[in-house]
């Protein structure tokens, strides 16, 4: 469609009237209603996640009745905050109506978003998020991943033991965040003894090395918190040998797998999945239509999505395509091991099956569930991470999911 | 194009062809006398990146006592092996005076494809992973005709190959790679035989297949003989653009080997699997004494290289300093081994006796 309406201004007015004249013949339900133009731009792609995230707009997009009322187009700028500046500059040109987004930086692309907001787009960001006030932050990062987890992987070694931090990328503010809240628990606790402490670029395969690398310092290890990417140190676990041990990770389908496996259990893997769900884009972009379409009344604010949390007695295998009866976990086989399992949420998001993840289609007689009118809860600020000069709760570690079962 | 550059030199040096046999005769009949020759440059640069090597893992043991044993030269093994296969085919391309910056796209397009292809149960469709090394090595010859018949330079055309494999590789899995390893790869990256990993006596194998291939078969030397000086290997009637071309193709065919590994080693494919193997394939070749430029380097060296690298690296996460640091110390210790192994330090110590 947009490529026939670039064609027909080229062509000239006369062919481009009778284009308007031609839609009009053939549909007339679309012919009068105005298309929301939004922009999905994607910072860099080439990990489930992002492929994820994105798949999951596209498919929010096809489906009734916003396929009727959305023009989507998709923009992939790379992992340099310039690149993603630019893209910004250009869609703010194209006078788009909403960018859902995922940000590469949280204070680098402020300047271009406030000139944005200034010319009347809305701006969603999912997952990362930016300190420009005027932008919609809608992120699980304050839900308290890190400490969740450390006080999780606490639990299990009893309050002592030597562990690794399997880190995200350096200098990131993501990154710096969960293990922040991860060593505000683990200081408390004078027996844990971290014993090495690496950047794994939220990456299986560079997990997977990082880990095999310490290893060989450290055989006698007694568990790992880690970030994206931890399916990568269960393999380097068992390239090792026989031993398992302890660990907190995010939330690939290979590691819930190896969680809930009797044989791994016995070989000493506990622990628990929790982290980033992919499925905060499509949160986004569903918050971001009703807004836009006047359904909702909401100024830019910080919204939190809520921190998802399965530890190993409470992984559930789907028999289907969809997320039902609680089950969280696809079978082996049906998805890759790195796939990021938390991309449905039956409450937020009721619209999408797992097709709608893998190949952004939308679900086969489904229609666009209007979200609770109390949905939004609001996100604590947090420095550097959603606000520019704010100060941070004094209890921002504070437990949510679990409680310190030693002492 | 090489052909046409290389006719003016050659109706030149025809006036002097008559001396020219004279002296090549003179030097044929006499003795080498020089005690140079009996150390040569390239022995002391495998001498020293190894020797480095084993000091390395040694001073290891004040890191961490779980290190310095047969463990952590395991760990090293099987962490290098990846960076062998491919600085081998970077090596060569080296050795030509090229570089192949394709390298990151080849090992994640040959990882994408075997992981969808061939996936998990896949004994039966063995044939494919020959397939796949002819597309990698295909796609390398693409970049080796760019260059030789284009006369595109050698990073430009790699570069652009690179990209359009990498973003191939996009497109073909939307963005999240399906499938994983077959029982052979797994077989070979993690089974045993004897209590040895069977990866390791692959690598070994790999390395003295290598080494013979790069310094005692007509296809090194000729390659050798290009990255010396490419108007001579012209006129010593050596066809040097099928030798370029075929370096690349080996290249991208490394690469693409390198691909197979590391999905049998991470059970599966990532679209970054890639990255690291660049700038690290090409740091190896030149720590092991290669020359940038060209015409000087070899596979033992660079083994050396990688070893010496992974070893590093291994170290330097046993530290117990922020990351920041660990890279400063890398760079240094990169540094100092470059500094160790310069042209002057080896010629002092295969100097001729005589000008003593």
């Amino acid at each position: 469609m947009s490529n026939w309406k670039k064609m027909a201004a080229k062509v000239g007015l006369t062919s481009a009237v009778a284009a308007l004249a031609l839609s009009a013949a053939v549909g007339t339900a679309s012919a009068d209603q105005k298309k929301f133009k939004i922009y999905l731009s994607l910072s860099y792609s080439g990990n489930s996640w992002q492929s994820e995230a994105a798949n999951v707009v596209k498919a929010l997009a096809a489906t009734p009745p916003y396929d009727k009322m959305v023009e989507l187009k998709e923009v992939i700028s790379g992992a340099d905050p310039q690149a993603q500046i630019a893209a910004y500059e250009s869609m703010i040109a194209d006078h788009a109506d909403g960018i859902v987004s995922f940000p590469i930086s949280s204070t680098a692309l402020n300047r271009v978003i406030k000139k944005g907001c200034d010319a009347g787009v809305k701006f969603f960001m999912y997952d990362a998020t930016v300190t420009e006030p005027c932008a919609y932050n809608i992120s699980y990062i304050t839900s308290g991943f890190g400490e969740n987890s450390a006080q999780a992987l606490v639990n299990e070694l009893g309050g002592k033991g030597k562990i690794f931090l399997s880190r995200g990328v350096a200098g990131n503010s993501v990154d710096k965040r969960h293990t922040d809240g991860a060593m505000a628990i683990f200081k408390k606790y004078p027996g844990i003894q971290v014993v090495a402490e690496y950047y794994s670029n939220w990456d299986d395969r560079t997990t997977q090395q990082e880990t095999a690398k310490a290893l060989a310092a450290h055989p006698d290890v007694d568990g790992i918190w880690a970030q994206a990417g931890e399916y990568g140190a269960i393999q380097a676990l068992m390239d090792k040998g026989n031993k398992l041990v302890p660990m907190t990770g995010e939330n690939s389908n290979g590691f819930r797998l190896a969680l809930a496996n009797p044989e791994f259990q016995k070989r000493g893997l506990k622990g628990v999945s929790a982290g980033s769900p992919p499925a905060q884009s499509g949160y986004a972009f569903k918050l971001m239509m009703e807004v836009l379409t006047g359904k909702r009344d909401l100024k830019p604010q910080n919204i939190e999505y809520p921190l998802p949390w399965v530890p190993a007695d409470q992984v559930k295998p789907c028999s289907g395509q969809s997320f039902e009866n609680g089950c969280n976990v696809f079978p082996e086989g049906v998805v890759p091991s790195s796939f990021v399992t938390e991309i449905f949420n039956p409450t937020l998001l009721p619209e999408l099956t797992l097709k709608s993840a893998l190949d952004g289609k939308p679900t086969p007689g489904a229609t666009i569930q209007a979200l609770a009118a109390d949905v939004v809860v609001t996100a604590p600020a947090e420095p550097g991470i959603n606000c520019q000069k704010c100060e941070a709760p004094k209890d921002l570690y504070k437990l949510t999911k679990i409680k310190a079962t030693v002492n | 194009m090489n052909d046409l550059t290389s006719k003016q030199p050659l109706s030149r040096s025809t006036h002097g062809a008559g001396s020219m046999m004279d002296n090549e005769k003179l030097i044929a009949e006499s003795p080498d006398l020089r005690t140079t020759a009996k150390i040569k440059r390239e022995t002391i640069t495998a001498v020293g990146v190894f020797g480095l090597t084993i000091l390395l893992i040694f001073l290891s043991r004040f890191v961490s006592p779980a290190l310095g044993g047969w463990d952590q030269v395991n760990t090293v093994l099987v962490l290098a092996c990846f960076l062998i296969v491919v600085s081998f085919g970077q090596g060569i391309v080296i050795l030509i005076g090229g570089l192949d910056l394709s390298i990151p796209a080849l090992i994640t397009l040959s990882g994408v494809l075997t992981a969808s292809w061939i996936g998990v149960s896949g004994d039966g469709s063995w044939y494919l992973f020959p397939l796949i090394m002819v597309i990698c090595g295909g796609i390398g010859a693409v970049s080796g005709i760019g260059i030789v018949v284009l006369n595109i330079p050698p990073f430009i055309m790699t570069m652009a190959t690179g990209i359009i494999v990498a973003s191939s590789a996009l497109g073909f899995t939307g963005g999240s790679p399906r499938g994983g390893a077959s029982p052979l790869l797994l077989g070979l990256m993690k089974g045993n035989v004897m209590g040895i990993p069977w990866i390791i006596l692959f690598i070994l194998f790999f390395c003295v297949v290598g080494v013979l291939i790069q310094s005692r078969t007509t296809f090194g030397r000729r390659l050798m003989a290009i990255g010396s000086n490419l108007n001579a290997a012209v006129l010593a009637g050596i066809p040097t653009g099928n030798y370029i071309i075929s370096a690349y193709i080996t290249s991208a065919m490394s690469a693409g080997f390198a691909g197979f590994m590391l999905v049998g080693y991470a059970n599966g494919a990532t679209l970054r699997m890639g990255d690291g193997y660049l700038l690290s394939s090409i740091a190896a070749v030149v720590v092991g004494g290669s020359s940038i430029l060209g015409g000087r380097g070899s596979f033992v060296s660079t083994i050396g290289g990688t070893l010496l690298l992974t070893t590093l690296g291994l170290v330097i996460s046993a530290l117990g300093v922020p990351q920041g640091w660990k890279t400063v110390i890398e760079g240094c210790t990169i540094l100092f081994a470059l500094l160790l192994l310069r042209e002057d330090l080896i010629s002092f110590f295969s100097r001729p006796k005589s000008r003593k």
